[in-house]
């Protein structure tokens, strides 16, 4: 198992290598420069070429690409952003760890609210506990994260008062935005749990269990949810690796100062190094998150953990 | 069944407790605090990049340090014109070539040091090194110091835009700048001469001014200020609504009648400086450079509704104009003597069968770029329309600026929507229309079928004269060639909405640079 964790840490190294150069490769083949995008239409042409020199602008892509690594391994520079002249890791580090705290706190409340109810939708199945959520989940999975962050800032903060429309400054400012990332994931945890789950109850184990006089919870509980929760474990992994990238929209609409609005708008000053290193860290926490899935099957699932364990053998 | 009712309420309790127990009280409590207490909470619509005035032309951040900084002279939008700010006199020699500038008197920097001749010279040298503002300096021959309190500014050439120049250029603590080095800029500082310091700066949240005390006018009203990072529309209208913001200026216009009922008759729609323009691309290769007909682009022009472009793009708000800088803001800019294009269709389709093409012709792309919601983009795609209306065709492209503008400069496009903004005189038309503005023009004039070198002679005999209405002569010759060329059509000069709270006093509203030392609460 350590082998496995091991090497799969490991496979961040070319993972990395890859983003920078995709991301490299784009940046260079699409239209205009940093330059003149820090200094404006009034610099004359001259000192544009001038800037973009001496940014190393106008190096070959393979060698603005291999500079870049260079200086990430040996100097752990990731340079300085064009826009505002501050340390790209001092400016994406903070906006790195809002983002994290808003995306956990997605998942969590997408999970608290989605696999309970999906639980009990399998359990109670075509009664009004199964109709009335999953049709509520057919509608919100609908419903784009904007419009419902409307719904939020409307009801929350222009009628009734009770949390701020924007910023950061205290914890009731994250209420809205992760309520807003959370709940379409929230109908997407409903609709997995309540599938697998249902797949679960119908097997021979359970049937064993309840003719053993097994009670009713420990049969869900123990039995059924245990051999359900492989696809809700791997769709709450992509969900926190997707909202890590995909906050965006609640980030804008709520003025979150996180990863991926910053990368969004730096997109337009061509603020390469900033773009990059955002980049870079999202490819990370992300291939984290699926290693952790993959660790968390293991002790879940004996069939793999006997699976890892034959390897070592 | 009772149990599971119980666990029902105890969850909806938890969800309500954990929602009013975060907050526990409006999130807005501020009405009841003294003038002294209060903070005067304004919106930006994106990260101000630096606290150094040098780092950026963006209008957004230029707003900012204009709370902070404070050139040579003011600029008094409201009566029009500049004012002497830090300068008490001026005089020019015969030769127009050097401006002798006495300072004010008991003019104290926010770090408690005296303003002197030297953090002049260093404000203006420093400024000329900065590419970014090579169109307000470029005309800069030497600044020198006559004595503590008297400057010298050498013009290479007579330069009667040179009072844009005084206002642009903002003046530092030498000593300040120095002290903090290259972290000027990214840290807090005291370096102006403005009503406002700041104390607290986030580039992704917020910034935070206090009042200086010292200031040289007196004191400011209000003692505290904070601009706040928000940037969806929607979000500030209801920050604004919910009075989590005070003063909230390019209010969305969409929701122009919301605002209006939420800030009574604290609100303002002032006629702004910034002018949407078509441009035309007589060079390009499309459609066998049908471009290059003069016929087809004047049927461009006068098929052209700007009526239409104004519902569309500024909801009616905007203002239709043929100037290419209003007029009330810039005294320099012709009024008259020109051709204007009004709209006209079957003249438009006159042209166009005079040119050979009755049955209609494409003529390529209108590039634009923005938001695909945002005003230039509607402006493209009601030309679109107005042009099939007259038989010409053409696709709409809106792209991000960051690969539009680049292209815009490189002259690789047919038909593009492009906004000006920030001119208050005349002389800025040089980046449109001189050769030396090579990177700063959408459309090139020299070596092109007009008369590109009586264009370039009027750029600069429209500097060589400190009269206005000289001024205006030959700049109204200049926009009435650049007008027959049928290539750059101003459009609409777009609106500022302004709403600010119900306690605060704003004086008059301006389009561009308000100034918080004269607001107050009531």
């Amino acid at each position: 198992m350590y082998r496995y964790i091991i090497k799969r840490i490991l496979f961040l190294i070319p993972t990395v290598l890859g983003v920078v150069l995709i991301i490299y490769f784009v940046m260079n083949i699409t239209p205009g420069d940093p330059a003149r995008a820090m200094l404006g239409s009034s610099a004359p042409q001259a000192d544009i070429d001038k800037l973009n020199h001496e940014l190393g602008y106008d190096l070959p892509f393979i060698q603005k690409y291999i500079n870049y690594i260079y200086n990430m391994i040996v100097k752990q520079d990731f340079g300085i952003s064009y826009f505002t002249k501050q340390s790209v890791f001092a400016e994406i580090w903070p906006r790195y760890v809002v983002t994290i705290k808003l995306a956990l706190m997605g998942v969590v409340l997408s999970s608290i609210i989605g696999i309970p109810l999906g639980i009990y939708a399998a359990v109670k199945q075509y009664s009004l506990w199964d109709t009335v959520p999953s049709i509520f989940a057919f509608l919100i999975a609908a419903v784009p994260s904007f419009v419902l962050g409307m719904i939020l800032l409307f009801i929350f903060s222009l009628k009734l008062n009770l949390l701020p429309s924007y910023g950061i400054s205290s914890f009731s400012c994250y209420i809205m935005p992760a309520l807003t990332i959370s709940i379409p994931p929230a109908a997407m945890n409903l609709r997995f749990t309540k599938s697998s789950m249902l797949e679960s109850i119908r097997q021979d184990f359970v049937r064993t269990a309840r003719a053993k006089g097994a009670p009713e919870n420990i049969v869900i509980w123990k039995h059924a949810l245990k051999n359900a929760m492989l696809p809700i474990i791997t769709n709450i992994g992509l969900n926190l690796g997707m909202l890590i990238a995909g906050a965006v929209v609640a980030e804008k609409l709520f003025s979150i100062p996180g990863i991926g609005s910053l990368i969004v708008d730096r997109i337009t000053y061509k603020d390469e190094p900033v773009i990059i290193a955002g980049t870079i860290l999202i490819a990370i926490c992300f291939t984290i998150v699926m290693l952790l899935v993959d660790v968390i099957y293991a002790y879940i699932d004996p069939r793999i953990k006997a699976k890892y364990a034959k390897m070592k053998g | 069944m009772s149990k599971r009712l119980v666990a029902i309420v105890l969850v909806v309790l938890m969800v309500a407790g954990l929602i009013s127990g975060c907050s526990g009280k409006p999130v807005t409590q501020e009405n009841n605090q003294t003038p002294e207490e209060r903070t005067l909470k304004l919106r930006v619509s994106d990260s101000v990049p630096s606290l150094d005035w040098e780092q950026s032309t963006s209008l957004r951040a230029v707003k900012v340090w204009h709370q902070m900084f404070e050139g040579l002279y003011g600029m008094d939008e409201a009566k029009g014109g500049y004012y002497k700010e830090l300068a008490k006199d001026v005089s020019l020699s015969d030769d127009q070539l050097e401006y002798t500038i006495t300072l004010q008197d008991g003019v104290k920097f926010q770090n408690g040091e005296d303003l002197k001749a030297s953090d002049v010279v260093f404000s203006y040298k420093r400024a000329m090194k900065n590419p970014r503002f090579n169109y307000v300096t470029s005309m800069i021959e030497d600044v020198a110091e006559i004595d503590d309190s008297t400057v010298k500014v050498t013009l290479k050439t007579p330069f009667s835009a040179i009072d844009h120049t005084f206002f642009s250029i903002k003046i530092v603590s030498e000593k300040e700048v120095l002290e903090q080095g290259d972290k000027f800029g990214t840290i807090p500082h005291k370096a102006g001469t403005g009503p406002y310091y700041v104390t607290e700066y986030n580039v992704a949240t917020n910034i935070k001014l206090s009042a200086f005390e010292d200031y040289w006018r007196g004191a400011p009203a209000v003692k505290k200020v904070e601009y706040r990072v928000i940037s969806d529309d929607a979000a500030a209208i209801i920050a604004f609504e919910n009075n989590e913001l005070d003063y909230l200026e390019d209010a969305p216009l969409t929701d122009w009648e919301a605002l209006l009922s939420a800030s009574g008759d604290n609100n303002s729609l002032t006629k702004g400086n910034d002018v949407l323009f078509l441009g035309v691309n007589y060079l390009s290769p499309t459609n066998n450079n049908i471009l290059a007909n003069d016929k087809v682009r004047q049927a461009i022009f006068y098929a052209v509704n700007k009526k239409d472009m104004n519902s569309a793009a500024c909801n009616g708000y905007g203002v239709e104009t043929p100037y290419y800088m209003p007029p009330e803001y810039v005294a320099t800019s012709p009024k008259d003597g020109f051709e204007t294009y009004e709209y006209n269709k079957d003249k438009a389709k006159q042209l166009l069968a005079e040119a050979g093409y009755p049955d209609g012709v494409d003529v390529g792309t209108i590039l634009t770029y923005g938001a695909n919601t945002g005003d230039k983009a509607k402006m493209a795609q009601v030309l679109q329309a107005n042009l099939a209306d007259v038989g010409i065709t053409a696709e709409v492209s809106v792209m991000d600026s960051a690969v539009v503008l680049p292209r815009l400069y490189d002259q690789d496009y047919d038909i593009c929507i492009y906004a000006d903004s920030n001119n208050f005189d005349f002389n800025n038309i040089r980046q449109m229309v001189h050769s030396e503005s090579v990177g700063m023009y959408i459309v090139k004039y020299k070596d092109g079928p007009f008369n590109w070198k009586r264009l370039e002679e009027l750029v600069d005999l429209g500097v060589s004269t400190s009269d206005i209405e000289e001024r205006v002569g030959y700049y109204t010759e200049l926009w009435s060639i650049v007008m027959d060329s049928a290539t750059l059509l101003p459009c609409l000069s777009k609106p500022v909405p302004t709403v600010w709270a119900s306690d605060l006093e704003i004086g008059t509203p301006v389009p561009s640079f308000y100034k918080i030392r004269t607001f107050s609460w009531k």
